[in-house]
């Protein structure tokens, strides 16, 4: 799993953050690439221009966008691990519901209730897809997976051991 | 790192493989997201009954396209 075979705390600030600003840089780009040839005067020389022209202006933008959400996002999963001495799936939701509260702060109380919830959900149902892909692919497996017998790749922490998620439910 | 035979066994996902799924966990997740988030912004237009269900599919869909839409470019460039 992708989700679960990350970078050990410290740097996976900078990975969140570097990931989140590439992801929304493309994603935005394709978004925005599409606006623009819609929003754009007839003619085909006009309509490339206007998607170029406004990749360009809102991509990076929300590219930052982005990674400001990334990286605050891992920051208080680092402390949170820290401070609790376990991983698990609510840190990630409490997380995401504190930088969306963080992220709102400018705009008032209710602001950051609503964008914390939404924080909160989202990344609940995030983790909920995780968990459920997890135990979709441990299913297909029947005979369990392979690196369990396997001692010498004890080390490499494999994806959580999966059946490891269902206390939390 | 003793990845001989990849830790599934016969295959690893390929790139596309895991692009693919990204896209179907995002379209998952953003379904319901766009449930939760669309039932509430469209009652509070003021959409009731049958016009109630076509906002909320609406919004489902178009949240599930962007999720998917992110979440496999995820997938994609960490692989």
């Amino acid at each position: 799993m992708e989700e679960y075979a990350r970078e050990p705390c410290p740097w996976r600030i900078v990975d969140d953050c570097g990931g989140a600003f590439t992801m929304g840089a493309i994603g935005g780009g394709i978004f925005q690439a599409v606006k623009g040839f819609r929003n754009s005067p007839v003619g085909v020389n006009h309509r490339l221009r206007g998607s170029l022209v406004s990749i360009r202006t809102r991509a990076p933008q929300l590219g930052g966008s982005f990674a400001i959400w990334g990286g605050l996002f891992s920051m208080i999963d680092c402390s949170m691990v820290k401070m609790r001495g376990k991983e698990d799936p609510w840190n990630s939701i409490t997380s995401g519901a504190l930088t969306g509260a963080i992220l709102a702060a400018r705009n008032g109380p209710i602001a950051m209730v609503g964008s914390a919830a939404m924080g909160g959900i989202l990344l609940a149902l995030i983790e909920g897809a995780g968990i459920m892909l997890t135990r979709f692919a441990s299913a297909q497996f029947a005979n369990g997976p392979q690196f369990m017998e396997d001692p010498s790749q004890s080390q490499l922490q494999p994806a959580y051991p999966f059946g490891d998620y269902r206390q939390y439910q | 790192m003793p990845v001989a035979v990849g830790p599934y066994g016969q295959s690893q996902p390929s790139c596309f493989d895991r692009v693919k799924m990204g896209f179907m966990m995002g379209f998952a997740v953003g379904m319901a997201a766009g449930a939760l988030f669309g039932t509430f912004s469209c009652l509070r237009i003021g959409m009731r009954g049958r016009e109630l269900m076509g906002g909320v599919g609406k919004t489902m869909m178009q949240s599930g396209g962007t999720f998917g839409t992110f979440m496999a470019i995820g997938m994609g460039i960490r692989c």
